[in-house]
């Protein structure tokens, strides 16, 4: 019985969402909630609350009672009064979404969003949540703005679609609730999950010293490059940066820095998604190890460096790479 | 983002106290009107609850709630022999807010609590509809609103003040909506299922029989039995007689009422002499049938009342509930209707055996005159020889209560000289019957209307001769003042309820006539305003023939009227803080973009000065100036309201005129 009533109600929550998402369209990144979207209903204690007032006003009738008129019509005009009040806490409210940082599958997705209040009132525990997902309340004094973190659960790697987003509030008094439906077309970027267990890459050189320094002796100098974000400074050729300005950085071929290509095709046989998270494991092992790695997946090739920059890189690759269909693990 | 469970334990407590709050504030002053073992129960109830959410105890289960529950209500329906009426279902509600607090664990529970404050309130205005109810309606609505707004709060709760000022501002702005509908709703009179209980019991006030010594206990009482406004000529005080039950059958010592279901309609005019007087009655409930009326009643407002044979109005049903009519009377003390032979029989019945003396007496002074009249003149002249006194506290009297009057204790008060007079009449062959009512009252200057109290209660005689009912009094005989300057000034010397000592300072008095007087336009506006105060509101509207549905029409067009209103003063207008500095500036760019350009989306205050100023040499002198000005208001240290204030004049003021070359 309960089943089938949760059924029912999901069931309509979802026709409905599906009609008003159709009604207004898709949202940029920042929207300003404006009457046409707000919508407004009675919550369960609001239709005891109704009632309440009528059998009072029955009672009153049968009393002739006009203290008992006065009350009970007080209490009606309240709780229209409500309506507005509560309605007043979505309109105009500005909602920007900020985004989220890349986390891995499994782990979820800290997306951030400002909450923009231009009027003259406060707004006070507006719900927010995914989908239909009543949320933590937060509040937003008139004329302030704040940031609200809301965490999205993710399984998957790769992109990751933005669900819908409703705000709702039912202060002051929890007899209506107002709400409204977001819908933003962002993908937040998930990585892939890594692997539990390791699997050591095949380094190209001999010897490692793990801490990169580079040894006296050493002549497998292999040129400069240009400096990209996350190159140890220890590695940038300061001498020329203070002749010309240039931003360099001394590349090594073989010697101390050894440096290991992380291939898809030197893994034990396994599914890509097995061979995905190996891959991960990797990356993450090799940044930690301070080592300088370059990736190559079937048709794709990423360069030999190093530091948070080739992680971002590679993960973004890894996330990305042989989309997997909705029936992958 | 879960918050600690020691934040949240903090806040449930708090929740459950409003909740408590809620009931407390709907039922408090049910402890002076339930039995008193309720109220108590249920406050204890109230505060084990909150002190079980402080300390964290485990609520009762349901073992030990349900039995609670059932004694509870079997002891409402012990003390109150039933659970129908108001005070055993107030009682039913208390024991069932408390028992609601008991379990009370989740947000649903807590609001479920504070719903049923607002009943308990309800409850209260059910019983008493003075104006301390509405102070407490106002008061307890808040507290109650309050609450609510409490205890469906997630993050976190409002400071007191701010829940109560919350409270208060929603509940102003309720208002006008609800002085609307109070006016506007179409009220149907006439209970639909079930009557008012009546409350007779501890009202003191006029009864349907009497026997000697029971008006003169309720003329000690200050309790107030009516008010009234005439409207137009006021009688004189002699003239006021408020007919009230009017008794016929005499068992030799008590007066008792006929059963009288007749429906008269009013006496034609012609067959009542004497001046008319309009006015408007408000009764105190007193759970009796009769409406009390000047004399004889032509004409009154009351739908479902009727005159019974005896001339006496009354309504069909008893009335528990302050009732206000309008109604015309004649108060000449002469009414020329002629009742059924019957009747003037059984107004000469006098019981055997009883009273020979009197009757002895009654033979001899009839045999002495012919006619009626010079019979009971010589009845009254008797009375007023003298030898009676008037007396609140006069001997008891026996079996032959008239013999031992007239001939023993030579003391009494009204009803006892009625009796008398009565007796007497019959007995000389006169038909005639006792009228209990009120004479007099006391007109309070602060509100031009007449209090008329328990301690005017007075009995007089209407006997049949010369083809109509005549008022005798035979007090106005025995204490002629009694009558004229009313029962205060005839009883000043006689000890008294400690009450009316009081009254007799003037200061006091003054204070208690003036609070009496708030009171009567409390009622006369408030409690009164029914379906005859809405006829004559659309009567003044213009309306020709007033009607429900016209009501009903401009009800719902009022409503929806002020909805729209409230929608736009309740909308959240994203309200600008006026910007004096910014709107000049663009002021002033918009005067320069009509006659040189526009200025571009990026470019800065300065740069657009500097291209101003290349392009029109003569204008660069003021828009440099502005534009410095400008930005030392918006970049420069905190400004000083004078100085934005400068500013605006000066783009006022800067009328710049187009280039000469392009003219």
């Amino acid at each position: 019985m309960r089943n089938y009533r949760q059924c029912l109600q999901a069931w309509l929550a979802r026709r409905v969402r599906g009609w008003a998402r159709r009604r207004q369209g898709r949202d940029g990144r920042s929207v300003t909630l404006d009457s046409r979207r707000i919508y407004i209903a009675p919550t369960s204690a609001g239709l005891v609350f109704a009632l309440m007032v009528t059998t009072m006003l029955a009672g009153a009738m049968n009393y002739n009672n006009n203290l008992g008129f006065a009350l009970t019509f007080l209490l009606a005009a309240l709780g229209v009064t409500t309506i507005y009040h509560t309605h007043r806490m979505l309109a105009g409210l500005r909602l920007q979404l900020l985004g989220a940082e890349p986390v891995f599958a499994g782990e979820p997705l800290d997306v951030r969003l400002t909450l923009g209040n231009d009027g003259a009132t406060a707004r006070e525990e507006l719900h927010l949540g995914w989908d239909d997902a009543t949320g933590t309340p937060v509040s937003v004094e008139a004329h302030h703005s704040r940031i609200v973190h809301l965490p999205l659960a993710t399984a998957q790697r790769g992109h990751h679609a933005l669900p819908g987003l409703r705000v709702s509030a039912s202060t002051p008094l929890g007899l209506v609730r107002a709400w409204a439906w977001i819908h933003v077309d962002a993908q937040l970027l998930v990585w892939p999950r890594p692997a539990m267990e390791q699997i050591e890459p095949p380094y190209s050189g001999a010897s490692t010293t793990p801490d990169g320094r580079q040894s006296a002796g050493d002549d497998d100098f292999g040129g400069l490059r240009d400096y990209r974000p996350g190159d140890p400074p220890r590695r940038i050729a300061w001498k020329r940066y203070a002749r010309s300005g240039e931003l360099l950085v001394r590349e090594f071929r073989g010697g101390t820095q050894a440096t290991a290509w992380l291939d898809w095709d030197l893994l034990p046989p396994a599914g890509v998604e097995q061979r995905i998270a190996w891959l991960t494991r990797q990356v993450l092992d090799a940044a930690a190890a301070g080592r300088s790695w370059g990736l190559r997946l079937p048709g794709l090739e990423i360069a030999p460096g190093s530091g948070s920059a080739q992680v971002h890189r590679c993960l973004e690759r890894l996330a990305l790479a042989m989309p997997t269909g909705p029936a992958a693990p | 983002m879960n918050r600690p469970a020691a934040a949240r334990h903090a806040m449930d407590r708090r929740q459950v106290a409003w909740a408590a709050a809620a009931m407390v504030f709907g039922g408090a002053p049910h402890l002076f009107m339930v039995t008193p073992w309720v109220p108590l129960l249920v406050l204890a109830i109230a505060l084990w609850r909150i002190l079980a959410a402080a300390r964290g105890w485990r609520l009762p289960s349901l073992w030990i709630r349900v039995p609670v529950t059932v004694l509870a209500f079997l002891g409402v329906a012990l003390t109150y022999r039933g659970v129908a009426g108001v005070d055993a279902g107030s009682a039913l509600l208390l024991v069932m807010a408390g028992m609601k607090l008991l379990e009370t664990r989740t947000e649903r529970d807590r609001i479920v609590v504070v719903l049923i404050g607002y009943f308990l309130l309800f409850a209260v205005l059910l019983r008493e509809q003075a104006i301390w109810s509405f102070a407490w309606l106002v008061v307890g609505t808040i507290g109650i609103t309050a609450a609510l707004a409490q205890t469906v709060r997630h993050e976190r709760l409002l400071p007191v003040p701010a829940a109560a000022v919350l409270a208060a501002r929603l509940l102003l702005q309720a208002l006008p909506l609800a002085a609307l509908l109070f006016v506007l709703f179409p009220r149907i009179p006439g209970p639909f299922w079930a009557m008012p209980e009546t409350r007779s019991a501890g009202i003191s006030g006029l009864d349907d029989q009497i026997e000697p010594g029971d008006i003169a206990e309720l003329s000690l009482s200050d309790a107030v039995a009516f008010r009234v406004r005439f409207e137009g000529a006021v009688p004189p005080a002699e003239a006021l007689y408020w007919r009230g039950p009017v008794l016929e059958r005499f068992d030799g010592r008590r007066w008792l009422a006929l059963p009288d279901a007749t429906r008269e309609s009013a006496p034609d005019r012609t067959r009542v002499p004497g001046p008319i007087y309009g006015y408007q009655l408000v009764l105190e409930p007193q759970g009796q049938r009769w409406l009390l009326a000047l004399e004889t009643p032509l004409a009154w407002s009351v739908p479902h009342a009727a005159l019974g044979r005896s001339l006496q109005l009354q309504s069909a049903e008893p009335f528990a509930e302050r009732l206000s009519y309008r109604a015309r009377s004649a108060s000449g003390g002469v009414t020329r209707v002629e009742p059924p032979p019957e009747v003037l029989a059984y107004n000469l019945r006098l019981p055997a055996g009883r009273n020979p003396r009197t009757l002895e007496l009654a033979a001899k002074l009839r045999s002495d005159s012919t006619a009626a009249r010079t019979y009971l003149a010589r009845v009254l002249q008797f009375l007023g020889s003298g030898t009676f006194s008037y007396s609140l506290t006069p001997p008891p009297l026996g079996v032959h209560s008239v013999d031992d009057l007239l001939f023993g204790s030579r003391q009494g008060f009204c009803e006892h000289y009625a009796s008398a007079f009565a007796v007497l009449a019959r007995a000389g062959g006169i038909p005639a019957r006792v009228v209990v009512g009120y004479q007099g009252g006391e007109r309070n200057p602060f509100g031009d209307y007449w209090i008329v109290r328990q301690a005017n209660a007075h009995a007089w005689v209407e006997a049949w001769f010369d083809g109509a009912w005549r008022r005798i009094d035979p007090t106005s005989v025995v204490a002629p003042g009694r009558i004229a300057s009313g029962i205060e000034a005839t009883l000043a010397a006689t000890p008294v309820a400690a009450e009316r000592l009081w009254r007799a300072n003037a200061f006091i008095n003054r204070m208690v006539l003036s609070w009496d007087a708030v009171n009567a336009v409390w009622d006369r506006w408030v409690l009164a305003f029914g379906p005859e105060m809405q006829a004559d509101l659309l009567l003044a509207l213009g309306f020709e023939v007033p009607r429900v549905t016209q009501l009903t029409g401009l009800a719902i067009a009022g409503t929806i009227g002020c909805m729209l209103v409230m929608g736009l003063l309740l909308r959240q207008a994203p309200r600008r803080r006026r910007d004096v500095v910014a709107l000049a500036y663009a002021s002033l760019c918009g005067k320069l973009a009509g006659i040189v350009r526009a200025r571009l989306p990026a470019e800065t205050a300065s740069h657009y000065a500097a291209a101003i100023a290349s392009a029109r040499p003569d204008l660069a002198g003021e828009v440099d100036a502005l534009t410095a000005l400008y930005l030392e208001l918006r970049y420069g240290a905190p400004a000083d309201p004078a100085r934005a204030h400068e500013l605006a004049t000066r783009v006022r003021r800067f009328r710049p005129r187009a280039a000469p070359a392009r003219r």
